[in-house]
């Protein structure tokens, strides 16, 4: 009777015996696997920690003769790292007039002073979307009428109520943007929308009338971008905040930035907004560690627990080995059985242990979208953070899905020890009674 | 012989198997008490996180229940102003971590000699604060403070300022600066200790910024200094006073909670005050923090549950090998009940030994394994509740495993088992 014979015989005359090793070693691969699919899922949720802490960088390129081009958009955009979530921004002064070219009136009573050649001027606010800007978001704007502006729009305008009203402008109303260094520049635009404030403004009194809530107006990016740089077509902006996944690479990706060829950084003021990164970092760190640990404890405890009940399995069976030894059949041929015999079982548990942990982890994955979906956003109060131009909500900061699954290389990586430990144990809970002659080890038994 | 004596021989006599059972409970019990420890060290670090997203609420004066009058510079609102008692009171409350309150003037600075410190625009942007540790300005990342110590209520006549101030007038910590409001009104001159020096990390030159009346001033001609120093420079001048106040909580989570207490507090009257709630970081992460919790919280209960399998396997594979023993035991007219209590005790006997130890290693083996791999386990502690649970539930457990591995075997007469043997 050849070993592989007498191995599988073992097995299926001793049911119950292999139902125990079995189990055994499927719980234990179960484990494993599930403890390696939680620890690449707290990475992803890590990650997605660290995204939403929002840290960003800004360009200052105002004293560029040509500002931030498309082209340098689109080279800093293509830098690895960026989520994708970016702001442009420009500011600039204009001359307002209606369309046939007469003035318009502006607030110029609770001004400071009003500068000569502003006397017909305001301050143009241009961003990537007019909801996002600073004013809206912390400085208690609001639009009363009509749409925000977007990137989508062209020769829009948002203007403020109390200028509405002085002019008689409404919403569809065309009025004309002229430069007020250059009169050349001129371009007229659609009045889009109507905005007023809920805050009083503190400045009364040291602003200039330009400057005044009442003075300013909203405008898309191309619309500054003809008055600041005389584009056509084209939209050169001032200001980027660049919002990054990661916030410990925003040093890398601001050198890249910089690294950019054709245009003069010594001239732009880049400077890096992560605050709320940088407080949290510690203690985020901690939070990772204690999941490493974790996972350091079970693993080094599973091989323990593993090699001690392969060991306490073989003791089991001394008297039989006797026997065999007795029998004349090699003690190379008896290891080989039950090498092959833990062998068996161990790739049986293996397979059934993917079936398993997918079906654990697929349970702990719907865990967590049962969790979000029954979470309920509360609107929060705006802060006061000047700084922070953006007030995304929760969905819309492109966070990644949370994905609990066994990947191949875990299992690969649990196949190798699982068997390696399983044929090693094996192996060495044998040495000491392989060592000894049949008689004596017949002769020990009680 | 008694039953008792039997369990010890035994355990002493089959020593190897013993110790392997005991290793084996050792390393299980260990396991559990880990898992259970990195539970709660989670919890602890999850709270720490949730700690440092700056969460907090704003209490200001509600303009729309108070009066109005008019003045010289328009129209100004005669609600009730907030007050430094008030302050104490409302920051007493259970989950403050700290707070801030400030009025703003623009006094100008003298330094010892008399010299007057140059202001980039007419004067000093000055913050008159309670903690400018929690100023916005200092919370967001646009100030950081390099030299010295931050303003604290305890102190009176304390000043900041910026680098480039200090260095351009040759200003070190402990100097003294004379400030005055309005110099052409003879209002008080006030003396103050030069206690810190911030940087200025933002950009002022981003046009962001343009709305306000601070927009008019450069970043480093803002200043810092005592209520208490602010308060006695417009003495008897104007009703500058306290319009709103910031509060920051220990724990985002509670930010609700403690709001509640604090709308509690009885000796304000919350008609002229509104608080606003600002948790939008804490918002931002908070799924994903919660996200990391379940794992976790999962990762302790596979591990409890696997544990448990674990101890009942081991225990019935160890007991059925014995079925021999168990024939011959009831064959010389021992009782059933006795051959069971025999198992259990020598069970217990290991289990005696094993889960003390279990503790002990456990305390040890999230530290030696954490500074193993460079990462810090401060947090996981391995508490005495822990273990009292472990070893209630482990006991129990270990009795129902031995039972119930032992009924097969003694369903059958003691000359079937006997057969049954090969």
């Amino acid at each position: 009777m050849n070993l592989a014979k007498r191995a599988c015989l073992y097995l299926v005359r001793k049911k119950g015996k292999t139902a125990t090793l079995l189990a055994f070693l499927l719980v234990m691969a179960t484990l494993m696997l599930t403890c390696l699919s939680i620890q690449s899922a707290t990475e992803t949720a890590n990650a997605n920690i660290k995204k939403a802490l929002m840290g960003y960088f800004t360009i200052n390129a105002k004293q560029l003769q040509t500002g931030i081009t498309e082209d340098t958009l689109n080279q800093i955009l293509s830098i690895d790292g960026l989520s994708g979530n970016y702001t442009l921004r420009s500011y600039s002064y204009a001359n307002y007039s209606d369309a046939d070219g007469k003035p318009l009136a502006i607030n110029t009573e609770d001004a400071a002073q009003v500068p000569e050649g502003y006397e017909n001027a305001g301050r143009i606010v241009a961003n990537t979307n007019s909801d996002n800007d600073s004013y809206f978001t912390d400085g208690g704007f609001e639009l009363v009428k009509g749409t925000a502006i977007t990137s989508a729009n062209k020769n829009s305008v948002l203007i403020h109520e109390k200028f509405a009203e002085r002019n008689g402008l409404s919403v569809g109303d065309t009025m004309r943007l002229t430069d007020v260094t250059d009169e050349n520049r001129s371009i007229s635009a659609t009045v889009a929308g109507i905005f007023t404030n809920t805050k009083e403004q503190d400045s009364i009194g040291i602003a200039p009338s330009y400057d005044l809530y009442d003075n300013i107006v909203f405008t898309d990016l191309s619309t500054v971008s003809y008055l600041l740089y005389g584009t056509d077509g084209e939209t050169s902006v001032q200001y980027g905040d660049f919002y990054v996944n990661d916030p410990d690479e925003l040093d890398r990706i601001m050198t890249e930035v910089e690294e950019i060829e054709g245009v003069n950084w010594d001239n732009c003021t880049l400077t890096r907004y992560d605050n709320d990164y940088q407080n949290a970092k510690e203690s985020l760190a901690g939070l990772q560690n204690i999941v490493f640990i974790a996972i350091a404890v079970v693993s080094v405890i599973c091989f323990l627990v593993l090699a001690l009940f392969l060991t306490l399995r073989l003791r089991g069976r001394i008297h039989e080995t006797g026997v065999y030894l007795a029998m004349g059949i090699s003690k190379g041929a008896v290891l080989m059985q039950y090498l092959l015999e833990v062998l068996i079982v161990a790739v049986a548990a293996l397979l059934i242990s993917y079936g398993a942990s997918s079906a654990i982890s697929d349970q702990i994955g719907s865990r967590l979208l049962s969790q979000v979906t029954a979470e309920t956003y509360e609107t929060v109060e705006l802060t006061d953070e000047a700084e922070n131009t953006e007030q995304p909500s929760a969905e819309d900061l492109g966070l990644s899905e949370i994905v609990v699954d066994v990947s191949a290389e875990d299992y690969a990586l649990v196949w190798g020890f699982g068997l390696v430990l399983c044929l090693a144990s094996t192996a060495l809970a044998a040495y000491p009674i392989m060592k000894m002659k049949p008689k004596n080890i017949l002769s020990q038994m009680s | 012989m008694n039953l008792g004596i039997r369990a010890i021989l035994y355990t002493v006599r089959k020593w190897k198997k013993t110790l392997l059972i005991f290793c084996l409970l050792l390393s299980i019990t260990t396991l559990t008490l880990s898992g259970l420890a990195i539970a709660d060290a989670q919890e602890e670090q999850a709270e720490e996180v949730r700690g440092t997203t700056g969460a907090s609420f704003t209490v200001e004066r509600n303009l729309s229940t108070g009066g109005w009058s008019n003045g010289s510079d328009g129209t100004y609102s005669t609600q009730e102003f907030i007050s430094e008692d008030m302050i104490k009171e409302i920051a007493s409350v259970d989950g403050i971590a700290g707070y801030d309150a400030s009025f703003i003037l623009m006094p100008f600075f003298y330094d010892e000699t008399g010299k007057a410190l140059p202001a980039t625009i007419y004067s000093f942007f000055t913050y008159g604060t309670l903690n400018s540790e929690y100023s916005e300005l200092f919370l967001s990342g646009r100030f950081e403070l390099v030299e010295g110590s931050h303003i604290t209520d305890e102190m009176t006549n304390g000043i900041i300022i910026s680098r480039e101030l200090a260095e351009d007038n040759g200003l070190k910590i402990g100097d003294m600066i004379t400030g005055v409001c309005y110099p052409e009104n003879n209002t008080p001159e006030v003396e103050m200790e030069l206690v810190g020096i911030f940087d200025v990390v933002a950009d002022k030159d981003d046009q962001v910024n343009m709305y306000d009346a601070s927009s008019y001033f450069d970043y480093s001609d803002y200043t810092f200094c005592s209520m208490g120093a602010m308060d006695k420079m417009v003495e008897g001048w104007g009703d500058d006073e306290i319009e709103e106040a910031y509060f920051y909580v220990s724990d985002a989570a509670q930010l609700d909670n403690v709001i509640e207490e604090v709308k509690k507090i009885s000796s304000i009257n919350w008609n002229n005050f509104n608080i606003t709630a600002n948790d939008e970081v804490y918002q931002n992460i908070s799924s994903s923090l919660s996200d990391t919790g379940t794992l976790i919280t999962t990762l302790i209960i596979v591990i409890t549950v696997v544990s448990m399998v674990l101890i009942i396997l081991i225990l019935s594979m160890s007991v059925r090998s014995r079925k021999r023993e168990m024939g011959i035991l009831l064959a010389v007219g021992i009782a059933k009940p006795s051959v069971i209590l025999q198992y259990v005790l020598e069970t217990a006997l290991i289990a005696v030994v094993a889960f003390p130890l279990a503790y002990l290693s456990s305390r040890q083996v999230a530290g030696t394994l954490g500074t193993l791999f460079g990462k810090a386990a401060e947090n996981v502690v391995v508490t005495s509740q822990h273990f009292a649970l472990v070893a209630v539930v482990g006991s129990i457990l270990l009795i129902i495993a031995v039972i119930v591995s032992c009924i097969p075997a003694l369903r059958f007469k003691p000359k079937q088992i006997l057969s049954q043997m090969e």
